[in-house]
This record gives structure tokens, sequence and C-alpha cells, in this order.
């Protein structure tokens, strides 16, 4: 266990390494950042001292040396637009995504478990078949349209909830989050729920396909030939098996909904990462964007170990040496 | 002792609708088992067998369905039960033990948590009073140390060990019938003759009956007293196991016992019979054996009807063998 933990570890650095290079080099080749500094009038002279300050009159290497001396004692760089450290402007709007994102998770597992092993269990139902084809909507429909839909709807229409933003924030057990007000859940619901719809529909193909394969086995047949009531076959026998796959999938997805919350904050203008770095690119705020894109990365291979140490929990037959075969 | 059937099976029909017409899998079986008694339930693959075992615990999975008949267990009507009425009987009445003792247990569940799971779903029992009686059936079964093994999972067992579990589990409850579904037949000889010594032995102690499934007619010969052999969803013969093995009288049986390979000579061809099982939605008009039967005659395009040879030994066949004598 230690020693595959170790060993991911060190394959996550030399990962976040090569990531580091190709992006400082991929985003030096878009555009120049001084132009969207300094006032287009401003004199020849000035615009190189800007280019001097932020050091954008070095080579490229010399560049990402000095940024990976930076990184290496946690300083990612300042951002070129506020002038504050990058990080540190990340974690300011890192609550708003975790929050929004892990909200869409639990949306989304609630809703979508119960519905896919209820379309597992009975295949031929009628409610299945409708709920098997809302999740192809479900999958199909793109997000920033169903979100402008659910604006007009509910917030302009019918008046319920707000447009957009964050609402409120509550305080609890120390953390801030605009789950513990009134007015911050009904700023987030419709935003989570978007960002939960498409994880809703697979969740729910998941749960069904896993409940329609572990239902055919025989140790269900067995657990039925024992008595066992059908609620505790559910939970002692097809919930855990079901769980394997679908707990893999869905840390990766985490990930995903941190990562890609884009569009979505876009849209319900949600203070979070995914509006911080669409800003940055289109400023071309080079260090907010490298930032950015290592903490994705990091992220993903952070989730991975995760998902790994869970699924070997769950699984017996799993054992993480990874030299056993 | 009493001397009426405990389980007594009355014209069962059993049918799977498919889309050439109902597949008829059990077709109009009579049988009888006795307090305390090994019977033998022999036939090809697809002979209806399985079938007709998971039917008597109301396992018959959809589409399949009971279209006649009635099963009688200890006095009363089982075949209107509820899936509650049943949950009563199963595991706890009437156990029953798969073929594959890799697929019966649950892969994810530690065997002393699932055995536990099979004594609590049928009475009010406290953990220690239940690990007690587990650790009973395990020695009971052969299985050593059972207090380390309680922990372990499904995949830290051999085959034979697993099969052993299984059979404690249906033991747990001290059923008054088991159904055996080729429990030996994923097993080497040596686990299968150890597995056959114990059960022949536990059904005596206990006066379980047990119903034993199989193609073997070599296992027949060692547990059971009786044996019914089927073809095509029909009983073909039934009968003492002595008496049927030394004088067949249905020249079906006649071809199962030619074709044991204990019975043939070495550096002859084995012995089969020829032509495969008829498909059971296009069963031929009369006797569903006549077209593989060296015996043929034009008095088999009449359905036979069931025999009796003497006062235990029935046979269905227009023109039964005498039997060798």
């Amino acid at each position: 266990m230690f020693a595959f933990i170790l060993r991911r570890t060190i394959q996550s650095v030399i990962v976040l390494f090569v990531m580091s290079l190709l992006v400082f080099c991929m985003i030096n080749l878009v555009g120049d950042p001084v132009d969207m500094l300094v006032n287009p009038e401003s004199l020849p002279d000035e615009i190189e001292r800007v280019r001097r300050d932020f050091g954008l009159d070095q080579p490229v290497y010399s560049q990402y040396w000095h940024f990976l001396k930076g990184a290496l004692s946690g300083d990612l760089g300042k951002s070129y637009v506020f002038g504050r450290p990058a990080l540190a402007l990340m974690a300011e709007r890192f609550p708003a995504t975790l929050e929004l994102a892990f909200c869409a998770l639990i949306i989304a597992v609630t809703i979508g478990l119960p519905l896919g092993i209820y379309a597992g269990l009975r295949p031929d139902g009628f409610a299945t078949r409708i709920m098997m084809g809302m999740s192809v909507l479900g999958i199909s429909i793109p997000t920033f349209w169903l979100g402008l839909m659910m604006i007009i709807l509910f917030s302009v229409i019918l008046g319920w909830l707000p447009v957009s933003g964050r609402g409120d924030i509550g305080v609890f057990l120390g953390i801030e989050s605009s789950i513990f007000t009134m007015d911050g859940l009904r700023h987030l619901i419709m935003p989570a729920t978007n960002l939960a719809l498409f994880k809703i529909a697979m969740v729910m193909r998941l749960a069904r396909a896993g409940t329609s394969e572990v239902m055919a086995q025989d140790f269900i047949r067995f657990a039925r030939a024992q008595g066992l009531p059908r609620k505790r076959i559910i939970k002692s026998h097809l919930l855990p098996n079901i769980l394997i796959p679908i707990v893999t999938v869905i840390g990766i997805e985490f990930g995903t909904l941190i990562a890609f919350a884009t569009v979505t904050e876009s849209i319900f203008s949600w203070p979070g990462l995914g509006k911080l770095v669409i800003d940055a690119i289109i400023n071309l705020d080079r260090p907010v964007v490298v930032a950015y894109l290592l903490f994705v990365v990091a992220l993903f291979l952070t989730l991975n170990l995760i998902v790994d140490i869970i699924y070997a929990a769950l699984d017996p037959r799993v054992r993480l040496q990874g030299d056993d075969t | 002792m009493r001397n009426d059937p405990l389980l007594s099976i009355k014209g069962l029909r059993v049918e799977f609708p498919t889309q050439d017409g109902p597949l008829v899998a059990v077709n109009n079986v009579d049988l009888d088992v006795a307090r305390g008694e090994v019977l033998g339930i022999v036939g090809e693959s697809g002979s209806g067998k399985t079938v007709l075992g998971l039917s008597a615990m109301g396992l018959i999975d959809r589409p399949g369905r009971l279209t006649a008949g009635q099963v009688v267990f200890d006095g009363q009507d089982v075949t209107k039960y509820s899936e509650s009425g049943w949950r009563n009987i199963r595991g706890n009445r009437i156990a029953m033990i798969f073929q594959d003792p890799t697929t019966s247990l649950n892969p994810v569940q530690q065997i002393g948590a699932q055995m536990i799971e099979a004594l609590q779903s049928h009475r009010d029992i406290s953990r220690d009073n239940a690990r007690q009686i587990i650790r009973n059936a395990m020695v009971r079964v052969g299985i050593n140390s059972p207090d380390e093994r309680l922990n372990a999972y499904p995949h830290q067992f051999s085959g034979g060990m697993r099969q052993r579990v299984v059979i404690a589990i249906a033991l747990l409850n001290e059923p008054d019938l088991i159904i055996a579904d080729e429990p030996t037949t994923a097993l080497d000889v040596t686990i299968q003759a150890q597995i056959l010594r114990d059960m022949r032995r536990l059904s005596r102690d206990t006066r379980t009956s047990l119903v034993w499934v199989t193609h073997d007619l070599g296992v027949v010969a060692q547990i059971a007293q009786r044996v019914a052999v089927m073809y095509a969803g029909r009983i073909v013969e039934n009968g003492p196991t002595e008496k049927i093995l030394k004088s067949p009288c249905h020249p079906y049986t006649e071809g199962l016992i030619a074709s044991m390979p204990a019975n043939a000579l070495p550096g002859e061809r084995l012995h089969s019979i020829p032509g495969g099982l008829p498909q059971l939605s296009k069963l031929p008009a009369g006797c569903s054996f006549a077209p593989r039967c060296n015996y043929a005659a034009s008095a088999c395009n009449m359905s036979p009807k069931l025999i009796q040879i003497s006062s235990d030994h029935a046979v269905r066949c227009v023109s039964p063998l005498d039997g060798g004598s």
C-alpha cells in the first residue's frame, strides 16, 4: 500500500513536470500579453519597460527556468492582470467551484443511482423506457443551451430563482459555503443541476448496465434461494458489486466537474475557477492559465490515486502492490 | 415418522415463451420425494432437470412460468404462494446448491457475513449465536479452523472449499429438503467423492431429503436410493437406483448406462446415443425419444403413458425393455 502510493507520487511528479514544459512552451506561441496590458498609445520604451518587468524579454528557456525555480518553492508566478500570485487567485475562487461540483455530484448520484437500479431491475417497465429515453436527451443536449433555457424558465418567466451569482455565504464548522444559507442555496441549485444533468444520465446508464449484469449472476440466484429479502439482496449483494465501476467513473467525473465547469460558470456568472480561467485566456494572462492547467493535472492525478485506493477497499480481489497478477 | 411424501410434484408444466412458440421445459412431471430420501434426477443438458429443481423453489426466472400442476411441500400447495410466502420456505425449509461454486458466492462480501445474513433472514438471532451455528455447520462440511475462514473472501478459497461453504450455507437453517443442482460437476473427482460421501452422511444423520440433479449416472449410483430419468422435459423412467442401473426398462436409460465411461471396454469406442435432444419448442408427435431410439416402431407415434412395471418402478415407453432379464 505504502509502496504503491510512493510509486504513484513519483510518477505524478514526472507527469506534472512534462505537463508544465508542454503548457509553458505552447502558451508562448500564442499572442503577446504585453499588447493586452499596456495602453496602445504608450511609447515604445514604456512597452519595453513592461516587457522587461514581466521577464518577457528573456528567451523561452530562461523564462521556463525562472518559472520552474519558482514552482519548486510553491510560486507559480503573478497574474499580469491582477498583479497577485496566480495560486492565491485560484485559492480564492476554488471554494465556489468545489461547492458547485460537489453539489452537482451529489445530485447526480442521488438521482442517477436509484433510477439506474430501478431500470436495471425492471428492464421492460414503462417507466424504464421513459427514463432511458430521457437519459439520451441528458447526454446529448448541450449544457449551455439547457442552462439558458433554465434561466429563461425559472428566473425570467417564473421568477423563482435568481439569474446569476453566488448569493450569501454562511459559515459552518469553519467552512464557508453558500450551502449554509437559504439565499446561497437558491443561487446554487440551478447551476448545480445544470452541471449535474449530464452526470445524472451517465450514472443512471452505468447503474442500469451494472444492475442487469449483476442480477443475472449465480450469487444473486443463490441469495434468493436462501430466502433473503429483496431489499437485503439489493443492499448487500447488488449495490457493492455495481458500485465498483461506478466509483471509478464518478471519481474521474468529479475531476471533470471541477475542471470543466467553465461553461456553466460562464452562463450563471458563478465566481469560480472556470470563470477565472476563461478571463485569463481572453486576457492572455499566462501565469494564471499555466497555474490552472497544472492544477487540473494535479487534480486528476490525485483523484486517480484516491479512486484506486477506494477501488481496493471495495473489491477485496484488488491488491495495491502492482507486482501480483 | 410420517409417511406422506415431503415434496410431491403433480402434473407440473413449465413453459418459456419463444419466437417459435412455447418451449416446454418441464412437461407433465409427477414426482415424490419421501422424508429422508435421496432422489437422483438424471438427464442430458437441456432435459429440464434444472428447471424442475428451480420450480420446487419458486425460482423460475421470467419469462418462464408454471402453466399447470402443483408443487406440494409438506402438505401445502406452494405453487400459489406469494413472494413472501416463498421466502419463508427458501433457505429455511428447502435449500438449494448450484453447480458452479466459483459464482455462487458474493465476491465482495466476507463469507462469514454471507452466512450470518442467511441465518438472520429466517430467525431473530444474535451475532454470537449465529457465529456458533456457523462454526458447527462449517465443521460438519469438513472445513477446519472455521474462525479463520469467516473473515475470508470467496476468492481466497479453492473450488472444493467454496462448494463446502455453499453446502454449509444450505445446511444453516436445517432444511427438510436440499436440492443440489450438479454440485460436484465443476470439481475434480477426489473432491467430488469426498463431498458425495459427506452429503450422504449428512442426509442420513439429519434425515434431510436430498434431490441430486446430475447428468452423471455414476454419481447417482453412489448417492441416490431412487432415480428419475428425464428426457425432453418428461420423466421417462423412475425407480430404485439399483433396479434401474441393473435392468433399465427405457431405451434412453439403457443408452445412458451404456455411455458411462466406466462401462467401456479398453480399446473400444465409447458408446454414445445417436442424435441430440429435440428442440423443446418443436417436440415430435408421439415419443420424443423415438427418433434416436434403436427399438423405435410404428407404435411409437403414439404418446406413451407412464407404465407401472412394478410397485416402485415406472417407465414411459410403449414397449419397455424387459430389463435384460
